[in-house]
């Protein structure tokens, strides 16, 4: 079955891997109530032909005694919780021992990864590298203990993500990354299996026009080894415990060598934002960064009065949290335009666990395309209506993933405007408001037991995590 | 379906009950309300800003002070005492624990303040003589050093998963002769009002009751932990529990301030090959486990989470684990439910991290959920990530070819090992001691009457230190020679 608009546009529910490829304009057109329906028959469509390919599918399946589904709720038992995806024991990583991590990826993918030649790996990022260079996508997320969710994406799911992506970039600053090349600055790393550095790099270098447009605060990628064992090395404190343990002692100093570049990164960040302002003068450009980095160089640059001059046109596409400014302007971004000059900023939100991305809109919502079905749950895991306001936790079925499972649970919590009447013409869920992580609501209570480790503080992870 | 409790500060001897103005409400526990009074407003009554003051505990003796609080021990049976009864009621509704786990705790709590065990626990650790008097250190002439344990004034801030927590609190400070000032907890707000309350009914112009503030605020309110936290108003802390609160507090740490930290713990267990080897070994073994990870429920520091095995890593080895895990899945069912019950209500984080490994079979085996319990036992030699939240009855069984190398997963924070069977004791206590693991015992199933931190045998070392010894000011005397040789002559 499929939906058709008056717009002609087709969603055609045994092939959800054409859904994106319309303009986002004629997707966010439709009103959910035209496809609901036709997601509800894409996901069946996906389940029927990954339930016997995706192993870990196939033992969920068993598990529950779930064979099929007629509404999103009862396809909920069949969906991932978030955890699925670091499941592995940590100890693989530690030794190294890519032939385990590999089966156990491999139990998430309906890609044969068992085939895949290890020889000569010596880190995560090799194991990383090589799964990319036969056809996966690997990308990995950032755990609280520093474990890292891995997910199965590959080179088949690509042209989806590549175009959603895009017109989600599109949609919400009006520059079309696909046509218009336009050179762009981060404050971070050039790349890497991070999922948000792995996004950067995937879909900056051709939008701003090539590598030689693509300026970085560092030259390096972001090292998935030190990310994935930031905890293990943060209580190494004896080099003997590391060699036993197998690992390069050259790690311990690169982890040295980042949390200095962390404590000077503030330092760095304004001295090459300064750099490029003067560079760039008069000319197009598109700034990235996270809100914070924009107003740190906001606030120093109006301190020591710098005044950029960019040339009309140009934009800001950010997105993440203000964490760790200080005395941060309540309007950040009315803030953050004055200083560089710039009208445009661009927002989209999405989840290192989806393709799907939603774009801000003029009235500040964020609108999710067809191609990503959400349901919100209340804290028994049971489906909110879906109607008027909502928030609760997030589960999503992302309808382009081919390769693997697409439902999954999430850890984030949001709030969804389900009516249909946003001001901007949109269409779709909208969401709306603060986007928290559970684990962050969790603590910070008044509950005391006796019971609870040491938390460890892991300075690197912060520094980290400024990628 | 929750009621608004009614917190009053109750302070040397007088209850101040939430009214009119000074009232401030505060959300507890599964949605539960207090209402206190406003303790900012109530600094003074809380703090003894002359520690002069402490001159009537100073001078009463020992035995006078045993005699006041096993009087109190049997007032606060739970039957008898309708303040015990309110805080039972209230923390059956925070639903930490099952009524009849909670039953138990409540029962023993009198038993606490036997007379000869609390005599015992004086003299076992501080000593009668040198809380009564100037003891000399010496015979002869070296007699002239005396040497005097003198009374504090102390802050506590106590965790409330328990509520032995406030039982042993009320002690400790009454037998090293101090002012106590009591923090309570959001999950306990009642217990230490309780016993406090049931003092006054006893004696309100007794000097343990005159010494004795219970008030609650909120963890980290700056303006109270500054206000009380000084020198001239505090000379010890102790602070349980809660990495969160331990932190708040060392802010309002100066010089002058001893902290005596109770910090957060968690326990494990070790378990050698003989328990694969045999059914009756493998039964007795499980049985020890239940009862280690079972007891309150798992809500405890002293509960096992992780259990160390001694063993290969090939299938063969694990299908050994895999039997000792389901025999610790049928002990956790046969514990008595005093001991240990199904989970009142399931623990969904957790019960998603079981799902979740359970779809990974050829790296896990999981059997059971977050009501009854659970056994996850890892294929691989390293334990699952969210090792510290292990709750409702749920262990983690981890094969370790080379039992030693558990000694990495060991520090400060490990609080009890649980060994099975004995050869382990002099194998690994020495390792383990010096790890930082703070009490080794026994996986048996008599081991259910044992309490958290070897208690059962009075004035024992509390996660490795001695607190009452802490809890005390150690003053010294020293007379000059001659009048030395005098006092010896006498």
């Amino acid at each position: 079955m499929s939906i058709n608009t008056a717009k002609t546009v087709t969603l055609p529910a045994d092939d959800p891997g054409s859904w994106p490829y319309h303009s986002i304009d004629d997707l966010l057109a439709i009103s959910r109530h035209d496809y609901e329906h036709a997601q509800l028959e894409a996901m069946r469509f996906r389940f029927a032909r990954l339930k016997t390919g995706v192993e870990a599918l196939s033992r969920l399946v068993d598990r529950q005694g779930v064979e099929d589904f007629d509404s999103f709720e009862a396809a909920l038992p069949l969906f991932f919780d978030h955890r699925v995806y670091k499941s592995y024991p940590l100890a693989l990583i530690e030794t190294r021992d890519f032939a385990k991590l590999t089966a156990w990826l491999n139990r998430l993918t309906t890609h044969d990864l068992l085939r895949i030649d290890l020889t000569g790996l010596r880190t995560l990022d090799d194991w990383l590298d090589r799964l990319d260079e036969n056809g996966m996508l690997i990308g990995h997320s950032t755990g609280t203990t520093g474990k890292l969710s891995m997910l199965p994406r590959s080179r088949t799911e690509w042209p989806h993500w590549e175009a959603t992506y895009n017109e989600a970039m599109r949609a919400t600053t009006g520059v079309d990354p696909k046509t218009d090349f336009v050179p762009t600055f981060y404050p971070g790393y050039r790349g890497g299996h991070h999922m948000l550095a792995k996004m950067l790099e995937l879909f900056n270098i051709p939008a701003a026009g090539g590598p030689e447009h693509w300026h970085t605060l560092y030259q390096t990628n972001v090292s998935s080894d030190l990310m994935s064992l930031a905890g293990r090395l943060q209580s190494v404190e004896d080099k003997s415990e590391l060699i036993e343990m197998g690992l390069d002692p050259a790690l311990l100093e690169a982890r040295e060598a980042m949390i200095e570049q962390g404590r000077r990164r503030e330092a760095d960040m304004e001295a090459w934002f300064n750099k490029l302002i003067e560079e760039f003068r008069g000319k197009r450009v598109k700034l990235g960064g996270s809100f914070g980095d924009l107003v740190r160089v906001a606030q120093m640059g109006n301190a020591k009065g710098v005044k950029p001059g960019f040339a009309p046109g140009s934009f800001i596409m950010t997105g993440g949290g203000l964490k760790g400014v200080k005395d941060g302007p309540d309007d950040w971004e009315t803030y953050v335009k004055e200083f560089f000059g710039i009208d445009t900023v661009g927002i989209v939100y999405s989840m290192s666990e989806i393709m799907g991305a939603a774009p801000r809109c003029s009235h500040g919502f964020y609108h999710m395309p067809p191609h990503t079905v959400l349901i919100l749950l209340d804290p028994d895991a049971k489906p909110l209506p879906r109607e008027g306001v909502q928030t609760g936790r997030c589960a999503v079925f992302d309808l382009m993933a081919e390769t693997y499972w697409g439902g999954f649970i999430s850890g984030d919590r949001i709030t969804i405007h389900w009516d249909e009447d946003c001001g901007c013409g949109w269409k779709g869920p909208r969401i709306g408001g603060e986007v928290t992580r559970f684990a962050e609501m969790e603590g910070g209570d008044d509950k005391i037991t006796c019971a609870g480790s040491q938390a460890a503080y892991n300075e690197f992870m912060n520094y980290v995590m400024q990628v | 379906m929750s009621r608004t409790y009614d917190i009053p500060i109750v302070s040397r001897g007088r209850i101040m009950h939430p009214q009119g103005d000074d009232a401030v409400e505060f959300g507890g526990r599964a949605g539960a309300r207090f209402r206190a009074p406003d303790p900012h407003k109530h600094i003074g009554d809380l703090v003894l800003g002359d520690p002069t003051r402490l001159r009537d505990l100073h001078e009463m003796p020992v035995r006078e002070i045993i005699a006041f609080l096993a009087a109190l021990g049997p007032k606060l049976a739970l039957d008898r005492n309708p303040h015990m009864r309110e805080a039972f009621d209230l923390a059956v509704e925070a639903g930490g624990l099952t009524p009849p786990v909670l039953r138990s705790v409540f029962d023993a709590l009198p038993g606490l303040f036997d007379a000869a065990y609390l005599e015992a626990l004086a003299d076992r650790t501080v000593g009668i003589a040198h809380l009564n008097g100037w003891v000399p250190q010496g015979e002869g002439p070296m007699a002239r050093f005396r040497v005097r344990a003198v009374g504090t004034r102390q802050l506590h801030i106590t965790a409330g998963n328990v509520p032995v927590v406030a039982a042993l609190t009320v002690i400790r400070s009454a037998l090293t002769k101090s002012d106590c000032l009591i923090k309570l907890p959001s999950n306990d707000p009642l217990t230490a009002n309780a016993i406090a309350r049931t003092m006054i009914d006893l004696d309100p112009n007794h000097p343990l009751t005159r010494h004795l503030a219970v008030a609650y605020w909120k963890g980290g309110d700056e303006m109270m932990e500054q206000a009380i936290c000084r020198t001239t108003r505090i000379d010890k802390i102790t602070a349980w529990g809660g990495m969160s609160s331990v932190r708040h507090i060392q802010k309002f740490l100066s010089p002058g301030i001893d902290q005596i930290a109770l910090n957060p713990k968690l326990s494990m267990s070790m378990i050698g090959r003989e328990a694969l080897e045999d059914a009756p070994a493998m039964k007795a073994a499980a049985a020890g486990i239940a009862v280690a990870a079972g007891r309150m429920n798992q809500t405890a520091c002293v509960n096992t989470r992780v259990v160390y095995v001694e063993s290969e890593t090939d299938d063969a080895s694990i299908d050994k684990v895999i039997a000792l895990g389901k025999e610790i899945h049928a002990a956790f069912q046969a514990l008595p439910e005093g001991i240990s019950t199904p989970a009142p209500r399931p623990n969904r984080d957790l019960e998603a991290e079981l799902q979740a490994l359970d779809l990974e079979e050829e790296l896990y085996w999981v059997k059971g959920d977050t009501i009854r319990g659970g056994v996850i036992v890892s294929r691989y030699s390293e334990r699952v990530d969210f090792h510290a939240d292990l709750n409702n009855r749920v262990v983690n069984l981890v094969p370790m070819p080379d039992l030693s190398k558990a000694l990495r997963w060991c520090d400060d924070s490990t609080q009890t090992v649980g060994i099975y069977p004995e050869r382990l004791r002099e194998e690994y206590r020495d390792a383990l001691a010096l790890a930082g693991v703070q009490h080794i015992i026994a996986l048996q199933p008599s081991a259910a009457t044992a309490s958290d931190d070897g208690t059962e045998f009075p004035g024992m070392p509390h996660d490795g230190i001695e607190p009452m010894r802490r809890m005390v000011r150690w003053v010294i005397d020293e007379a000059p020679e001659e009048i030395a040789v005098s006092l010896a002559a006498e």
